[in-house]
C-alpha cells in the first residue's frame, strides 16, 4: 500500500489557495490504477483530478482500471472518485510519478448525493445538516407493509408508530418529536420530485363499531401504503429546518424524499424475486381460566351448568387462537427490467403482492407497474420520466375500539374462556353469546359475515427536463422544469349485516356504509442553476417558482335498518351522507447560494423561501422563510485520510393553516322540512398563518481509520410559534370557539449514528450501524389558554394526553388512588409517550457468498396505556385477575383510576432478519440460460419482543392519526412475525 | 450579489433566457386564483356580501330554528328552581345536587345555556345587517323582515335578562370578536332595552303594511305568517315583558303600557274554551335532523317527575274532581320513584301522545304564548291599573273554561296578596312546564320562600350564575359579578 504523508490542514488550505487557476502546459504525467480495496478489481470509470483544478481535466480509467493523469510539478493532492466507493484524497509527493489507489465501498453512504433544493444537491459528506439516509437496498431486503415500516432502527431523529398489527399499513412518522398541537402533523412525502399524498382516510369501521369517535378510532390505513418498496432507489429524510426550508409551509414535520430506481446503460437486465411466506402472531390475547366457584359468581347458574360439564368439569377454550388463526401463505412477486444505451435508459418493474393477516379474512395486497425513462437529446437537453400505477387492496378486519362488543379483542375481553365462540348451532351458525353473557357479538361470526374491504388505485407520474444553456470550464447554466401529477381513488365498504348478532340488538338492524375519496396533487416548478468554478472555490446559485395545487374530497353514505339479506345502501331505511372537499393552492418562489470554498473545505449555505398560499386568511401575503448553514471539514485531523466536519445551521419552516379555519361557516339547520343557514358557534380566523418553526442544528461528523468508523452527532433546538390555537370567546359573543395563532412549543434533542466496520477483508465484511435519538418536547406558552386535551387524546380519565404549560408535550394524565383506596380529585401526570431514547442496531454481515443481516430496536422508557387490561380487569378476564396485584387494579378499574395501566413501554424487537446466499458464479454459469446471477434467502420481520409490558404490543396507537399522539393498546389487532423465503435470478 | 454581477458579463444570450424565466414566473405568479372558497357549507360571507332574496329566506329560517335554542333546557331547569318538578333519572347527581342544594356552579349547570342565545342573536344581528344590501326585495318586505327579526332578537334579550336576573346581560353585543366582550346593563335597562326594540319592530312590521313575508314561517306560526298577525304577536310580547318590568323592576308606568299592547294583540274572549289555544308555538316536528320536543318521555321513564305540592295544591271541581287543567297535564305513575331522597309519583304528560298519554310524542309542540296566557296577563293588568272587577272576571274566565272549576271566591276588597295567591295558581296551572312560571312568578312577587324545601339544605335560587367562560374572557375570577366590577 502506498504511503501517504501527513500534512498540517492549514498549510494544506493555503497551498489550495495558492493553486494556480489554469494548469501550466507543462507540468508531469502521474499513472496508475485504481482498485476496489477489498477484492483488488480494478475499478473503470473512476475520475482522478486534482484537488481544486477544473473537473473538465479529471482523467477516467479504463477497464483495467488505469489512468494517467497530467498534473502540474511540486506537490499535488489528487483526488479519486468513483460511484459506489468512498472518495479518496492523497497527497503526491514531487518524486512520484506512479500510483496504486484502492477504493473503500461506500457502506455508509457518503458519497450519495442528497437534494439541497428543488432541483440541487450535494453529496452527503459535504452536506450542512443532517440528513438521514437510507438506501434502498435496505428498504427491500425484508418484506415489509409500507416503506415506513422497514425504516424503523435504521435512522436517527425518526419515530414510526404503527396503530395496530393489521396488513397493509396504517403507520405514521415524527420527526424530532411534535411539532405542532392542532395543526397537520404529517411529513413532506415526495416521490421523484412529485408531491405524494400521505392521507389516511377513515372507512367507516368505527361507525359499524359504535367507537366513541367513529372517524379517529377507525384505524385507517395512510396512503403511503401505495408506494412500493421494490421500486426504492433512496430515501432521505430531511430532518432540520434548514434542510427542509426550501419546502416551506409544509415542511415543519419534515420532509422524505424518495427517489425510485433508474435505468442504467448497458444490455437489458431482467430481475425476477420470488418471496412466499406466513405469518403468526407475535403475542395474542391470553384469558384466565376460571373455576366453578368463580364462574357462579359473575354467571348465572344455567350458563355456568351449560359450559361446566361432567365430560368437562374445567373447561378452557383458547377463543383468541380461533380468531387469529388464519395461516394462509403471504407471497411477493417482482420482476424488473432495466437497461439503455447513453443516451436512453429504462427501467420498468411489476410487482402482485400479498400479505395475509392472522386474524380471518383479512390481508392486504398491492399490485403495481412502474416505468422510468431517461432519455438525452444531445449534450444540452436531458429528460426524465417516472410514471407507477399501484393498485392496493386491504380487507382489515374488526379491531380496535367499540361499543356494541364488534370488535374481536373487546369481546375477548368480555367473554370468559369458558365459552367455546367456536361451537355451532344445528344450523351451522355460530353459537349466540347473548344467551350466555351481556357480549353481544360472536367474533367468528363476524369475521366469517362482515366486510370491511378498501381498495385504491393510484396513479403517479412526473417528469423533470433539462436544458443546460451554458457550460463553459469556468460556468454552466442550467434550466430544470419539472413537476407531476400524484392522483389516487379509494373507495371503502363496510357492511355488518342484519344476521351478526350485535346488529339484531340495535334499533336499526343492519349497516352498510359506502365511503371513500378522490385525491388530486398536482406540482410543477421551473428553475435555474448557475455554478462557477474557480480556483479552490465554487458557487451555486439557484432560483425558481414552484405551485402546487393539493385537492381531496372524501364522501360518506351510512345506512342502518337494512332489508334482510341486503348490502346496498339503498336497501334501508336510515340513511346519513357526508360529503367534504379540502383544497389547497400554494405559489412560492426560492432562492439559494452554496458556496464552497478552500477546497470544498468550506461549505456556506443560505437562501430563503417566500410563498403566499390559500389556505392563509391573507392569500395575498408571502411568508419568507430562511436558511443559513454553514460546515467546515478538517483534513487529516485524526490520522490520515480523516476527516472531521463541523456544522451549524439555522432555519425556519412553516405549518399551514388547516383547510377552512378562516372561514366562519353557516349551520343548516332544518325545520319544517325546509333548510335553513344560522351563523354556526365556530368562528373562524380571517388572519390566520401559518405557524413558524425555527431550529438551530450543530453537528460534528467524522470519517476515520481509513473510513472504517464514521460517526454523526447532532444537536438541535427548535421553537414552533404562532401555533394553530383554540381559543373560547366570551359566549356572549355567541361563538364557543375560534381559532388563532400563538403559544410556544420547543423540542430539544440528540442524534448519534454511528458506522464502523470491524471487519474488512477479501472474504469476509462486517459493517455495523448504530442509530441513537433522544428528545424532549415541552408546552413553553399558550398564550393564556387554559390546559386542555387535543383531538386524539384518548378517552375521559383513562389516560389521556393534555397539553399543559410547563410540561411535556406528550404527557399522558390521568387519576391516581387516595391513601384510602379511592380516586383522586383531579388527573395528574402518570407518564410520557416519548422515550428516554431510542437506539437502533443494522449489522450487515458479508462471508465469501453469505450475507447475514438484522434490525434491532431497541426503545427504553416511554408509557403505553393499556386499555385492553382494563377492559380484561373489568370482567375478570385478565390472566393474573385472581392474584392481589389483579385485584387491586380490578378495583382501580371499577373506579376509573388509570394509574396501573399506565405502563412501561420499553421494549428491544428485532425487527429484520436476513440470511441471503448467492449462488456462485460457477453454478450459475453451468446453468445456462443466460443466468446473470441467482440469490436464495430466508427472511424474517418482527421475529422477537423483548418487553416487560403486559399486552400486545407496546407501539400501538388506537389514535394513532393525530399530531400529540402516545400509544394506546384498547382491543387491537394483534402484531405478527413473518418468516419469507425468498429466490432471486437475474437475466 | 454574486450572481447578478456574473450574469451581466454573460452572452447575451444567457440573458435572455434570464428574462424569458422571470417573464413567466411573473405571469405564473400573478395570474393564479388564490381565493379558494370553502364549499363544504356556506359561509357568512355568503350571507353578508351578497344577500339574495332567496339567501335570506333561508337565514330567515335559520332565525326560526335558532328559536330552538335550549328551550327545553330551559324548561327543565326553571321546573327545578321553582319547584315544579324535579329530574330524578340518576343519569348525573348535578340534577339533584347542583340544582336543588347547590352551590350554584358557574361552570356547570348554573351557568348554561348562556350562548344558544347569544348564538342566535348574532345570527339575527348578520341578517338585519345584510338586509339593506339585499337585491330581490321590496322596501315593504325589507321593514317586514326586519320587524320579524328585532321581535326575536328581543324577545331572546327577554330570555337572557331574566334568566340572570339583577346579575345583568351584555346588551351590545354586535361587535367584531376581536373587540373587547360587551358591557353587562343592569336587569332594568336590559328590559327596557327589550321593549325598546319590540316597539320598533312593531314600526317596522306597520310600514310593511299588507306586504307578505319574504320567507316561509316556521311550523307553530301558522296563524301568525302575515305581517299584521305578526305584529299581533309582538305586542302579546311586549305586554309580557311590560309586565315582567312592572313586577320585577318596579316600573309603575308599564301597567298601563302593558294595557295598550295588550289591547294590540291576538288577545280574545270569543270561542272559549277553543280558542285558549290560540297562538305561537314551538313547531316541534320530530322528524330525522330535525327537533324533536325533548320534554317528553314514557310513562315508564324516570326524568321527568311532578312536584308533589302541585299533586296536593290542586283545587277541586264542583264534583270532587281535579282541575282539569291537572288532569290533563299530570299522570299518576302508578308507582313512587325515588333517587337521593327526592321523590316522585306523577309525571308531567303535557307533551306525551293525547289518545295515549304513557307514550312520549317527539312532535308535541311547545307553547310559545297563547291567549290563555294573555288573559291571565289582562287579568294581572287590570288588578295593578284599578280595574279589579275585571280583573276577577278574567280569572273566572280562565277557572271556567281552562280548568272546569266554579268561579272565584275573591272580590274586588280582597288583599293584594289573596289576589296574587289565587292569579299565581291559576298561572301555574295554566302554564305549568312550559316557560318557568312557577318560579318567575315566586321571583317577581318577592315569594320564593313560599317554594318547598324538600330535603334539609336545600335552597330555592333567584337566578342562573354568569357562564364561567363569560367571566375567564373578561379576565374575572369564577363565579363573577360584572356588573358591579365594571361600575367600580
Amino acid at each position: 500500500m502506498p504511503k501517504r504523508r501527513k500534512t498540517p490542514w492549514l498549510w494544506l488550505a493555503l497551498l489550495g489557495l495558492l493553486l494556480p487557476a489554469e494548469l501550466a502546459a507543462q507540468g508531469r504525467s502521474i499513472t496508475g490504477r485504481v482498485v476496489d480495496g477489498a477484492t483488488m478489481q480494478p475499478i473503470s470509470n473512476a475520475s482522478v483530478s486534482v484537488v481544486g483544478a477544473p473537473v473538465a481535466n479529471a482523467a477516467l480509467t479504463d477497464a483495467q482500471g488505469r489512468f494517467t493523469l497530467t498534473v502540474p510539478e511540486g506537490q499535488v493532492r489528487l483526488s479519486v472518485q468513483a460511484l459506489g466507493y468512498v472518495r479518496m484524497e492523497v497527497e503526491i509527493t514531487p518524486g512520484q510519478s506512479q500510483f496504486e489507489f484502492a477504493l473503500q465501498p461506500d457502506v455508509f453512504r457518503l458519497e450519495e448525493l442528497v437534494v439541497t433544493g428543488q432541483a440541487t444537491t450535494i453529496d452527503r459528506r459535504s452536506a450542512t445538516t443532517s440528513i438521514a439516509y437510507v438506501a434502498g437496498d435496505d428498504v427491500k431486503r425484508v418484506t415489509s407493509p409500507t416503506i415506513l415500516n422497514a425504516m424503523a432502527g435504521k435512522l436517527t431523529g425518526v419515530s414510526l408508530q404503527t396503530n395496530s398489527g393489521a396488513p397493509g399499513g396504517g403507520i405514521q412518522m415524527q420527526i424530532r418529536g411534535t411539532n405542532t398541537l392542532l395543526g397537520g402533523f404529517d411529513p413532506l412525502f415526495v416521490v421523484d420530485g412529485v408531491i405524494y399524498s400521505n392521507v389516511s382516510i377513515p372507512g367507516g369501521r368505527g361507525f359499524a363499531n359504535q367507537a366513541a369517535n367513529a372517524q379517529m378510532e377507525a384505524d385507517a390505513v395512510n396512503r403511503i401504503a401505495d408506494l412500493n418498496p421494490a421500486d426504492i432507489a433512496s430515501i432521505e429524510v430531511l430532518k432540520g429546518a434548514a434542510a427542509s426550508s426550501i419546502y416551506g409551509s409544509k415542511a415543519a414535520n419534515g420532509v422524505v424524499v424518495i427517489r425510485t430506481v433508474r435505468g442504467v446503460a448497458g444490455a437489458p437486465q431482467f430481475n425476477i424475486t420470488q418471496r412466499i411466506g406466513i405469518s403468526t402472531p407475535l403475542r395474542n390475547y391470553e384469558s384466565r381460566r376460571w373455576t366453578r366457584e368463580e364462574a357462579l359468581e359473575w354467571f348465572d347458574e344455567d350458563v355456568v351448568n351449560y359450559w361446566f360439564t361432567e365430560e368437562n368439569p374445567n373447561p378452557y377454550y383458547d377463543n383468541a387462537a380461533k380468531v387469529y388463526g388464519q395461516r394462509k401463505p403471504s407471497y411477493e412477486t417482482i420482476v424488473d427490467v432495466r437497461g439503455g444505451t447513453e443516451s436512453t435508459r429504462y427501467y420498468a418493474s411489476g410487482t402482485v403482492s400479498r400479505e395475509e393477516g392472522i386474524e380471518r379474512n383479512t390481508g392486504a395486497g398491492r399490485q403495481s407497474l412502474r416505468v422510468n425513462l431517461d432519455q438525452e437529446f444531445g449534450s444540452k437537453v436531458d429528460l426524465s420520466l417516472s410514471s407507477a400505477y399501484n393498485r392496493s387492496v386491504n380487507d382489515r378486519g374488526w379491531n380496535n375500539n367499540c361499543n356494541n362488543y364488534a370488535c374481536h379483542g373487546y369481546a375477548l375481553a368480555y367473554l370468559p374462556s369458558f365459552i367455546d365462540i367456536s361451537r355451532r348451532n344445528p344450523d351451522g351458525t355460530y353459537i349466540d353469546p347473548r344467551q350466555f353473557t351481556i357480549v353481544k357479538s360472536n367474533p367468528l361470526q363476524l369475521a366469517e359475515l362482515g366486510v370491511n374491504h378498501e381498495e385504491t388505485n393510484r396513479f403517479t407520474g412526473g417528469f423533470n427536463l433539462g436544458w443546460n444553456a451554458l457550460q463553459t470550464d469556468r460556468q454552466s447554466l442550467r434550466f430544470v422544469a419539472g413537476g407531476g401529477v400524484d392522483v389516487f381513488e379509494q373507495a371503502n365498504e363496510v357492511w355488518t349485516p342484519n344476521e351478526l348478532y350485535f346488529e339484531q340488538s340495535e334499533v336499526f338492524p343492519g349497516e352498510a356504509i359506502q365511503s371513500g375519496g378522490r385525491s388530486l396533487y398536482h406540482n410543477w416548478n421551473v428553475n435555474a442553476i448557475h455554478t462557477l468554478d474557480g480556483e479552490g472555490w465554487s458557487a451555486m446559485t439557484s432560483a425558481g417558482l414552484q405551485y402546487e395545487d393539493r385537492r381531496l374530497t372524501t364522501s360518506m353514505i351510512r345506512t342502518q335498518d337494512l332489508l334482510p339479506g341486503q348490502r346496498n345502501v339503498n336497501r334501508g331505511t336510515q340513511t346519513s351522507v357526508t360529503e367534504e372537499l379540502e383544497h389547497e393552492r400554494t405559489i412560492a418562489l426560492y432562492l439559494s447560494e452554496q458556496l464552497r470554498l478552500f477546497d470544498s473545505r468550506l461549505l456556506l449555505q443560505t437562501g430563503f423561501r417566500a410563498e403566499r398560499s390559500s389556505v392563509n386568511g391573507s392569500t395575498d401575503r408571502y411568508f419568507v422563510y430562511p436558511n443559513a448553514s454553514v460546515s467546515y471539514r478538517f483534513m487529516d485531523l485524526l490520522g490520515e485520510g480523516s476527516e472531521v466536519k463541523l456544522r451549524v445551521a439555522y432555519g425556519e419552516t412553516g405549518n399551514q393553516p388547516l383547510f377552512g379555519q378562516k372561514f366562519t361557516t353557516l349551520a343548516t339547520p332544518k325545520i319544517g322540512g325546509r333548510r335553513g343557514l344560522a351563523v354556526a358557534t365556530d368562528a373562524g380566523f380571517e388572519d390566520i398563518e401559518p405557524e413558524r418553526l425555527k431550529e438551530v442544528e450543530v453537528g460534528i461528523d467524522g470519517i476515520v481509520l481509513d473510513n472504517r468508523l464514521t460517526w454523526e452527532l447532532t444537536g438541535f433546538v427548535r421553537n414552533t410559534t404562532n401555533l394553530l390555537l383554540e381559543r373560547v370567546p366570551a359566549p356572549s359573543t355567541g361563538f364557543s370557539s375560534v381559532p388563532f395563532n400563538g403559544g410556544k412549543i420547543r423540542n430539544s434533542g440528540v442524534e448519534f449514528a454511528l458506522g464502523v466496520t470491524p471487519v474488512r477483508s477479501a472474504d469476509m465484511t462486517w459493517v455495523s450501524r448504530v442509530a441513537f435519538t433522544h428528545y424532549v418536547g415541552k408546552v413553553v406558552d399558550l398564550a393564556g389558554q387554559p390546559a386542555f386535551f387535543p383531538a386524539g387524546s384518548g378517552f375521559g380519565g383513562l389516560g389521556q394526553t393534555r397539553i399543559e404549560e410547563g410540561k411535556s408535550i406528550t404527557q399522558i394524565v390521568g387519576y391516581t388512588f387516595t391513601p384510602d383506596g379511592g380516586r383522586s380529585a383531579s388527573m395528574t401526570q402518570l407518564g410520557d409517550a416519548t422515550p428516554d431514547f431510542r437506539v437502533g442496531f443494522v449489522n450487515d454481515l458479508s462471508y465469501r457468498n453469505w450475507n447475514f443481516a438484522a434490525v434491532l430496536d431497541w426503545q427504553q422508557g416511554g408509557n403505553v396505556v393499556n386499555l385492553t387490561r382494563f377492559l380484561q380487569d373489568a370482567n375478570a378476564t385478565s390472566p393474573d385477575w385472581a392474584t392481589p396485584e389483579g385485584q387491586r387494579r380490578f378495583l382501580a378499574a371499577s373506579r376509573v383510576i388509570t394509574e396501573p395501566y399506565v405502563e412501561d413501554a420499553t421494549f428491544v424487537k428485532l425487527r429484520e432478519v436476513s440470511v441471503l446466499y448467492d449462488v456462485p458464479v460457477s453454478v450459475t454459469q453451468s446453468i445456462g440460460l443466460g443466468l446473470r446471477h441467482l440469490r436464495l434467502g430466508l427472511t424474517g420481520r418482527n421475529l422477537f419482543m423483548w418487553t416487560r409490558y403486559s399486552g400486545l404490543d407496546p407501539e400501538v396507537a388506537n389514535f394513532g392519526a393525530t399530531a400529540v399522539r402516545h400509544p394506546l393498546d384498547i382491543t387491537p389487532y394483534p402484531p405478527s412475525r413473518s418468516i419469507y423465503f425468498n429466490i432471486s435470478v437475474g437475466f | 450579489m454574486t450572481t447578478i454581477a456574473m450574469l451581466r458579463i454573460d452572452s447575451p444570450r444567457a440573458r435572455r433566457t434570464r428574462i424569458g424565466a422571470l417573464l413567466a414566473g411573473a405571469l405564473l405568479l400573478g395570474a393564479c386564483d388564490m381565493d379558494i372558497a370553502n364549499t363544504n357549507a356556506p359561509t357568512i360571507d355568503d350571507l353578508v356580501d351578497s344577500p339574495t332574496r332567496d339567501i335570506l329566506a333561508t337565514a330567515a329560517t335559520g332565525i326560526f330554528a335558532r328559536a330552538f335554542n335550549d328551550v327545553g333546557t330551559e324548561i327543565q331547569f326553571y321546573a327545578i328552581y321553582g319547584r315544579e318538578g324535579y329530574n330524578l333519572d340518576g343519569n348525573d347527581p348535578r340534577d339533584v345536587d347542583e340544582q336543588v342544594a347547590g352551590p350554584q356552579n358557574a361552570a356547570a349547570r348554573s351557568g348554561a345555556i348562556w350562548i344558544g342565545q347569544y348564538n342566535a342573536i348574532r345570527h339575527i344581528n348578520t341578517y338585519l345587517a345584510a338586509l339593506p344590501n339585499a337585491t330581490g326585495l321590496s322596501e315593504a318586505e325589507v321593514r317586514a323582515s326586519m320587524g320579524f327579526a328585532k321581535t326575536l332578537k328581543a324577545w331572546h334579550f327577554a330570555r337572557l335578562a331574566i334568566r340572570t336576573g339583577e346579575l345583568g346581560i351584555p346588551i351590545d353585543v354586535d361587535r367584531p370578536i376581536s373587540e373587547e366582550p360587551a358591557p353587562f346593563v343592569s336587569f332594568a335597562d336590559a328590559l327596557e332595552y327589550v321593549s325598546d326594540l319590540l316597539d320598533e319592530a312593531r314600526d317596522d312590521l306597520v310600514a310593511a303594511g299588507g306586504a307578505a313575508f319574504p320567507f316561509p314561517v316556521a311550523p307553530g306560526f301558522d296563524d301568525f305568517d302575515t305581517p299584521a298577525r305578526f305584529l299581533q304577536f309582538n305586542r302579546a310580547l311586549a305586554a309580557k315583558v311590560l309586565v315582567y318590568r312592572a313586577t320585577f323592576n318596579d316600573c309603575s308606568a308599564c301597567w298601563a303600557q302593558a294595557a295598550t299592547a295588550l289591547s294590540e294583540s291576538f288577545i280574545t274572549d270569543a270561542g272559549l274554551p277553543g280558542s285558549l289555544s290560540l297562538g305561537v308555538y314551538y313547531g316541534y316536528t320530530g322528524l330525522a335532523d330535525e327537533f324533536s320536543n325533548p320534554i317528553t318521555e314514557p310513562l315508564s321513564g324516570n326524568q321527568l317527575w311532578v312536584h308533589s305540592s302541585i299533586v296536593t295544591g290542586v283545587q277541586r271541581r264542583g264534583d270532587g274532581s281535579p282541575d282539569l287543567r291537572f288532569t290533563r297535564k299530570v299522570m299518576d305513575s302508578g308507582r313512587v320513584h325515588t333517587y337521593k331522597e327526592l321523590t316522585g309519583t306523577h309525571k308531567p304528560v303535557l307533551y306525551n301522545n293525547p289518545s295515549n298519554r304513557a307514550e312520549p310524542n317527539p312532535a308535541a309542540w311547545v307553547p310559545w304564548i297563547t291567549n290563555e296566557e294573555l288573559l291571565l296577563l289582562r287579568a294581572e293588568i287590570r288588578w295593578h291599573t284599578g280595574d279589579k272587577a275585571g280583573a276577577i272576571s278574567d280569572i273566572d274566565l280562565i277557572r271556567q273554561h281552562a280548568g272546569g272549576l266554579d268561579p272565584t271566591s275573591l272580590t274586588p276588597a280582597s288583599s293584594d296578596d289573596e289576589f296574587i295567591d289565587e292569579l299565581l295558581y291559576n298561572r301555574l296551572y295554566s302554564l305549568m312546564w312550559s316557560q318557568g312560571v312557577r318560579w318567575i312568578d315566586a321571583r317577581r312577587y318577592d315569594r320564593l320562600d313560599t317554594l318547598p324545601i324538600d330535603r334539609p339544605g336545600d335552597q330555592i335560587f333567584t337566578n342562573m350564575l354568569v357562564p364561567a367562560a363569560e367571566c375567564a374572557a373578561r379576565g374575572h375570577d369564577v363565579p363573577c359579578t360584572p356588573l358591579t366590577a365594571q361600575s367600580n
